[in-house]
């Protein structure tokens, strides 16, 4: 149980924000004044001071609306158009998404709005058996969401061993976009997204230790690197999540 | 990993009662847990020692762990965790930890999910202590199985292993009566003071720097302190009729309590139906980092115990307890005393003597570091590893004290005696460390330290 992460992107020239919080911990949000401190500032005058509240509790989060007229919107950016609203002055309202952006109405083009990670959801194991309490069970102690985005773009880099093709490297990003271009799920996946998916599993999800020596582009090679053989020593991907992926043929015309 | 069970098979195939392995007879399933089915079975008709004549008990547990169609590298995993019981078995063998008499390959073309599956041939327990804890344990019984699994656990952690997976399922119960340790399909060996593990664990027993340690190639980091924080998990279940220590309706819900108590951000709330030696020794065990937890090896658990055991017995005939619990509120009083310091107290140094209350070290002089105490850096701060200064004392040791503060944090001692006075001690040299007023038995009259 490491917490949440609230990750409020730059704009109207303010910088991004990253706020991590463990379980039990609060984070406010809006307009902010000396007054009314927040540890999320929401610069737009159509939001109220103290707008609303974050709370991590066990492995998900609560979403205070503190405003008494809006209401706000939790969506799930994965959910095929999922969401949630959160009605004015709707206390502790648990959000169940692993991944959510945040959405407050704004007199602005865009809507405001800022996004939180919950990479502490649990999952069975697949071939868990045994039919005594699942509490008491012994399990992989990192959860991975297999119908999540995240996970095909493991599955993908790690295709090459699963079909013991006995590959020279890991596939590049532009190597994966193309290979999940067929999936319905990630069709407009681009290769930025592919870059943040491996960081959120390197960093969130399983938490790769690195050596702190490399330099940026060795980094992002050498977690490629890691994600893989750690994703295959521990059985976290297997043979049987490649039916995940588009058909081979579909991807790579010309085989 | 095995759980109890009201068992329908789940559409797995199992092996029919009279199936033969090896030359044992299955009777019938006992549990299943994540890799593997336990099945009951006895010596096998016409096999030696089958008529019972040599008076050798032939009914025996087999664990049954299915390979085929399994990928590759889970069959590997399988056949590794098998491995590894099988070699902590034969190196570390140990009256307090499961016996294990045979490893076999079955052989079942008529049943292909089975045939090739290993099996681990074991001695049978009467129950896990899950199923004790349903029934009820009184204190007397809980305290020999916890003293029980300490001495499990001092010797998997003397020879070198981790149990990993500690928790009242793999806690058996043998048929004297007595602890036996199971399931080391997740036991690791040590290389020097850690060892690497697979990223698994049942999630209530995990010690909290679990959840944000990093996993390198070789897998998570982990230490024997990581099965001292499962005992206090433990210790609380067996003296709280099961109920976990931290609160919270689900095992991630319970994490995060036990997260935000590691982080300081809550207090250690144990059940007052934890009695107080238990309560003090969960507490240690449970102690929020690696370092905190590090003094509490299960050896000096185990000592502890003994010495509270040998203390009580003699002092437990029922007409005397009364007077027992006189004697406590007479110490109480004594505290209390020392609380609120008389109008004229001596203004000078006055000499302490150091009293260790666990038995086993008050009669020797040979300054074993197992019978060290610590002096504190802060008596505000709690009293453990982290803030203690290097200079240790030993019982009958004397030294300078100069003041005293009334009001630190609260120390309990093997002896169940607590108390918030520390004594201002002064080293050799400029240095001055805090000695807890439980750990001597003199009340010397001192000012308030300013």
């Amino acid at each position: 149980m490491s917490g949440i992460l609230v990750h409020l992107p730059e704009g109207n020239g303010e910088d991004a924000v990253t706020l991590r919080l463990g379980p039990g911990e609060r984070a406010r949000f809006g307009r902010g004044s000396a007054g009314t401190p927040v540890e999320l500032r929401l610069g737009d005058e159509t939001v109220s001071r103290l707008a609303g509240e974050i709370h991590a509790t066990d492995d998900h989060w609560q979403l205070s609306n503190l405003s008494s007229t809006h209401a706000y919107l939790v969506e799930n950016p994965e959910g095929a158009g999922e969401y949630l609203r959160v009605p004015p002055r709707r206390i502790g309202a648990p959000i169940p998404f692993e991944f959510s952006r945040v959405v407050l109405p704004s007199r602005r083009e865009t809507p405001l709005s800022f996004q939180v990670f919950a990479p502490d959801h649990v999952y069975l194991d697949p071939h868990a058996r045994g039919a005594g309490s699942w509490e008491s069970r012994t399990m992989t102690a990192y959860s991975l969401d297999e119908t999540a985005t995240y996970f095909l773009v493991l599955v993908a880099l790690c295709e090459p061993w699963l079909r013991d093709r006995s590959p020279a490297a890991v596939p590049t990003t532009p190597q994966v976009v193309a290979r999940l271009r067929g999936h319905p799920a990630c069709a407009r996946l681009t290769a930025r997204a592919v870059s943040s998916h491996l960081d959120y599993l390197a960093d969130e999800k399983l938490r790769i230790d690195m050596p702190g020596d490399a330099g940026r582009a060795d980094r992002r090679n050498g977690k490629r690197e890691a994600v893989v053989g750690i994703a295959l020593k521990f059985g976290i991907v297997r043979e049987e999540h490649l039916a995940l992926l588009p058909r081979p043929e579909a991807a790579e015309p010309g085989r | 990993m095995v759980h109890d069970l009201a068992f329908c098979g789940d559409g797995e195939e199992l092996l029919p009662p009279g199936h033969r392995v090896g030359e044992w007879t299955v009777t019938g399933p006992i549990g299943e847990g994540g890799w593997a089915t336990v099945y009951a079975a006895r010596r096998a008709e016409g096999t030696a020692g089958s008529d019972g004549a040599d008076g050798v008990d032939d009914t025996i547990a087999l664990k049954v762990l299915p390979t085929a169609g399994l990928a590759p590298r889970q069959a590997r995993q399988v056949a590794e965790a098998a491995h590894r019981e099988a070699e902590l078995a034969r190196t570390a063998p140990h009256p307090r930890l499961v016996r294990l008499l045979d490893t076999l390959t079955l052989a079942a073309p008529d049943r292909p999910a089975l045939d090739g599956s290993i099996v681990l041939v074991m001695e049978r327990a009467r129950c896990t202590l899950r199923d004790l804890l349903a029934t009820g344990v009184d204190e007397a019984r809980g305290a020999r199985i916890i003293a029980g699994i300490c001495e499990g656990l001092a010797h998997l952690h003397r020879s070198g292993w981790v149990h990993t997976d500690l928790k009242p399922e793999n806690v058996l119960i043998g048929r004297d009566g007595e602890v036996r340790l199971s399931d080391f399909g997740l036991a690791i060996e040590l290389t020097g003071t850690h060892g690497h593990c697979a990223p698994m664990g049942t999630p209530d027993y995990l010690p909290p720097e679990r959840w944000k340690a990093p996993l390198g190639e070789h897998g998570v980091k982990i230490r024997t302190t990581a099965d001292i924080w499962a005992l206090g998990i433990v210790i609380h279940e067996v003296f709280a009729a099961g109920v976990p220590p931290f609160p919270g309706a689900t095992p991630t819900a319970r994490n995060a309590a036990a997260q935000q108590y590691a982080e300081g951000r809550a207090a250690l709330r144990l059940a007052p139906a934890v009695p107080p030696f238990w309560r003090a020794l969960a507490a240690d065990c449970l102690a929020p980092t690696h370092a905190a937890r590090a003094p509490h090896t299960a050896e000096s658990l185990l000592a502890r115990i003994r010495a509270h055991q040998s203390g009580r017995r003699p002092r437990r005939p029922r007409p005397r307890t009364a007077l027992l619990a006189l004697a406590a509120c007479a110490t109480a009083a004594v505290t209390a005393t020392a609380l609120w310091p008389r109008p004229d107290p001596a203004a000078h140094p006055a000499r302490i003597r150091v009293f260790n209350a666990e038995r086993g070290c008050q009669d020797r002089t040979d300054r074993d570091p197992r019978c060290s105490l610590g002096l504190a850096v802060d008596p505000l701060r709690p009293y453990t590893a982290e803030n203690v200064i290097p200079t240790r004392v030993w019982n009958n040791d004397t030294l300078d004290a100069d003041c005293q503060l009334p009001t630190g944090l609260p120390v309990i001692n093997e002896e169940d005696l607590t108390s918030t006075v520390w004594y201002r001690i002064h080293l050799p040299g400029p240095t001055t460390a805090w000695l807890p007023a439980v750990r001597t038995k003199d009340r010397p009259t001192l000012l308030r330290c300013p």
